[in-house]
């Protein structure tokens, strides 16, 4: 399979372990060919994140990363990059800024869809988020699981844009998992009900996995693994550890 | 009527407050917990088990007891203290640990996890759990895990793992965090036993449910010692629980007025990462996490912010969204008090009493002693010792009685280094 044909995002957390070295992250990622960037604004909580990045969150908060300097990190990288930049965080970031003026921001930053695990799609009635989105033409990217019923993913499929991201097992983000039979039968199991590409996540953490993963799905998401990878060697090394794992032949 | 408004199993919203704002992962998981609630709180066999035990395990009803000295001394409202205390293991926390593990046992639930602040939460959890042969998993912040520690002795006795987590401020939130991370990792096999009316629906519905049997008990009891429902109930409010039991069943009689009272800590002061209380009510603002929406202590851009308090079951940066709802409408008045009143207070009701508070209930104390020499002698206070003060034994005995426990603790360690 072609490094071409294989569509990754990759996900770093935005002042981690700082600002400039976040940008310089975004950059090498897509240097090495990445179809989708996903930063994340730390949070205090980050319930769906598994230790390595509740550590990173932790670690850009105590900086004192700030919500305005994603955003003014989402402008800089969308003048020097062109494919799609996603911001990922929590509900309260978003609420407590007003759904509506963080989306309005996230768009006029260039920000091409958003990522936020723990709104429910049907949680709020007329759900304000995904209006938000509708309004400012950001891509609302949800999020299943292989125990979502088929009536939600049914549900999920009418109202998902862009894609639909689909967690790789049962567990929080971090832990090791093979592409199984399980994944595969799962992800025909998601095909049958939604026609959006697939974004398979949580836990992929080899070059074997991505190659396996990209047979089932559409789009290959590597998260905590990228920390992982930056934080063995100096600063430089982090980098090109990072750029090298993402260049697939 | 507000006791329906309250109990709102449908939605799980008070007002625009509550919700189940969790990962898509678990929205099926708490679907069929809100369903199983739902289906068993009306079932005749499921509610005569669980009075069964009420009775003959956690020891209720609890007793109503008048104190006189108190109210002598004070001159004004006679007081009257609902011993939740004298609870099997100590606290109210067993009343919902007993409900929601009958229940999880009947959804063939193998693991029970739970999160805890003071340790009375996990102590109940690990009891119920060892009397209905689950396995138990605790998450206790490491800062409560070093205060409370009794309490984590005593989980261990009864076959539980105690987590301790390190992450964040290491208090209440972030055992609820890991606890909730625990429930993504496994949500099938493992029910997550959330202590307080906190959390995603169906908790604050189920937990209100459960802990309502202590405001029925006191309606019953008043009447028959004074004749008359109380003017006031007070009640501690950590997540909510203690206070939703003692004032769930009187929502709709208008005469009785009611008080929370949250942590002040050292003071109402606080910067952009950290409050030096929990007073919620105070400095809050509308926000979602730990899977509910609800008042939030937090900074302008959405971050939680760690608290403070003397009591670990009251340090927590986050609140019951039927107390919010229930404030909004005026219904509770929410006032604070700070740590080294709420020591004075544990005294003075010891003293005069022979009560030892937990020093989570004692902040209701302090209210009580401020506010019953206001009021006159035919009007009542009920407050609710929602625990007793054993566990908290390492935290009062180096405030209150330094050099003595000091010499005693270094006898032991010579001992034991022997
Ligand atoms: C004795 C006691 N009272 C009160 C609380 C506070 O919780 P809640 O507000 O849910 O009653 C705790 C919590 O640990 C407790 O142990």
């Amino acid at each position: 399979m072609k490094n071409q044909q294989i569509k990754i995002m990759s996900h770093l957390v935005a002042g981690y372990p700082s600002l400039a070295e976040s940008e310089k992250i975004a950059l090498a990622m897509a240097g090495a060919g990445v179809s989708y960037i996903e930063i994340q604004i730390p949070f205090s909580d980050p319930v769906a994140d598994g230790p390595t990045i509740a550590a990173a969150n932790r670690h850009a908060l105590d900086r004192g990363t700030s919500v305005n300097d994603c955003f003014e990190l989402m402008t800089r990288l969308k003048e020097r990059v062109s494919i799609p930049l996603l911001f990922m965080s929590y509900y309260n970031i978003l609420f407590r800024h007003g759904v509506d003026a963080f989306c309005a921001r996230a768009a006029a930053a260039g920000c091409w869809g958003l990522i936020v695990p723990d709104i429910p799609f049907d949680e709020e009635p007329g759900n304000g988020y995904l209006a938000a989105c509708a309004k400012w033409g950001l891509n609302p990217i949800l999020v299943i699981s292989p125990i979502t019923p088929p009536d939600r993913l049914r549900a999920i499929g009418e109202m998902a844009k862009g894609f639909v991201y689909c967690v790789s097992g049962f567990g929080i983000t971090g832990q090791e998992r093979n592409v199984s039979d399980e994944t595969r039968d799962y992800l025909a199991r998601v095909r049958q009900h939604i026609s959006q590409p697939l974004a398979l996540g949580f836990g992929i953490s080899s070059q074997d996995q991505i190659v396996a993963a990209a047979e089932v799905a559409d789009i290959v998401v590597i998260g905590s693994k990228i920390i992982n990878l930056y934080n063995q060697g100096s600063e430089t090394e982090g980098l090109k550890n990072i750029s090298d794992f993402l260049q697939i032949s | 009527m507000l006791t329906e408004k309250l109990m709102n199993v449908e939605t799980g919203y008070f007002g625009e407050f509550g919700g189940r704002y969790v990962p898509e992962m678990l929205v099926p998981i708490m679907d069929a917990l809100r369903d199983a609630f739902v289906r068993y709180y009306q079932d005749e066999e499921f509610l005569a088990e669980l009075a069964h035990l009420n009775e003959t395990y956690i020891g209720r009803p609890t007793p109503l007891y008048f104190c006189q000295n108190l109210t002598t001394r004070l001159g004004g409202a006679r007081i009257y203290l609902k011993n939740e205390g004298l609870c099997h293991t100590g606290a109210h926390k067993i009343n919902h640990c007993l409900g929601q593990a009958l229940i999880a046992k009947r959804m063939g639930k193998k693991r029970v996890i739970a999160e805890t602040g003071a340790g009375q939460h996990g102590l109940a959890t690990a009891a119920v759990c060892a009397k209905l042969g689950m396995e138990c998993v605790v998450y206790m912040g490491a800062k409560d895990y070093e205060r409370q520690r009794p309490n984590v002795f005593w989980m261990e006795r009864l076959g539980a793992t105690v987590m301790e987590v390190k992450e964040g401020g290491q208090i209440l939130r972030d055992a609820i965090n890991a606890a909730l991370r625990d429930q993504l990792t496994n949500p099938t096999d493992t029910h997550y036993l959330l202590g307080t009316v906190c959390g995603p629906h169906p908790y604050p519905v189920m937990n209100t449910y459960f802990q309502s049997v202590v405001g029925r008990e006191v309606k019953a009891q008043i009447m028959k010692q004074a004749g008359k429902y109380p003017d006031y109930l007070v009640a501690c409010v950590g997540g909510g629980s203690n206070a939703m039991g003692l004032f769930y069943e009187f929502l709709d009689d208008e005469s009785v007025k009611m008080v929370g009272v949250e942590a002040g800590g050292e003071g109402i002061e606080e910067d952009s990462r950290k409050c030096r209380h929990a007073a919620r009510m105070q400095s809050g603002y509308p926000g979602v996490s730990e899977g509910f929406k609800s008042l939030f202590l937090q900074n302008d851009d959405g971050q939680i912010k760690d608290t403070s308090s003397v009591s670990a079951g009251l340090d927590y940066s986050g609140v019951g969204p039927q107390m919010v709802y229930l404030r909004d409408i005026g219904r509770v008045r929410f006032t604070y008090a700070f740590d080294d009143e709420v020591l004075a207070a544990y005294d003075l009701v010891a003293r005069s009493e022979g009560v030892f508070p937990a020093l989570e209930s004692a902040h209701a104390c302090v209210e009580v002693i401020k506010m019953a020499p206001q009021l006159s002698r035919d009007e009542i206070i009920v407050f609710n010792c929602s625990g007793r003060g054993d566990k908290d034994l390492f935290i009062v005995a180096p405030r209150l009685a330094k050099d003595n426990f000091a010499a005693f603790l270094r006898k032991k360690v010579d001992e034991l280094g022997r």
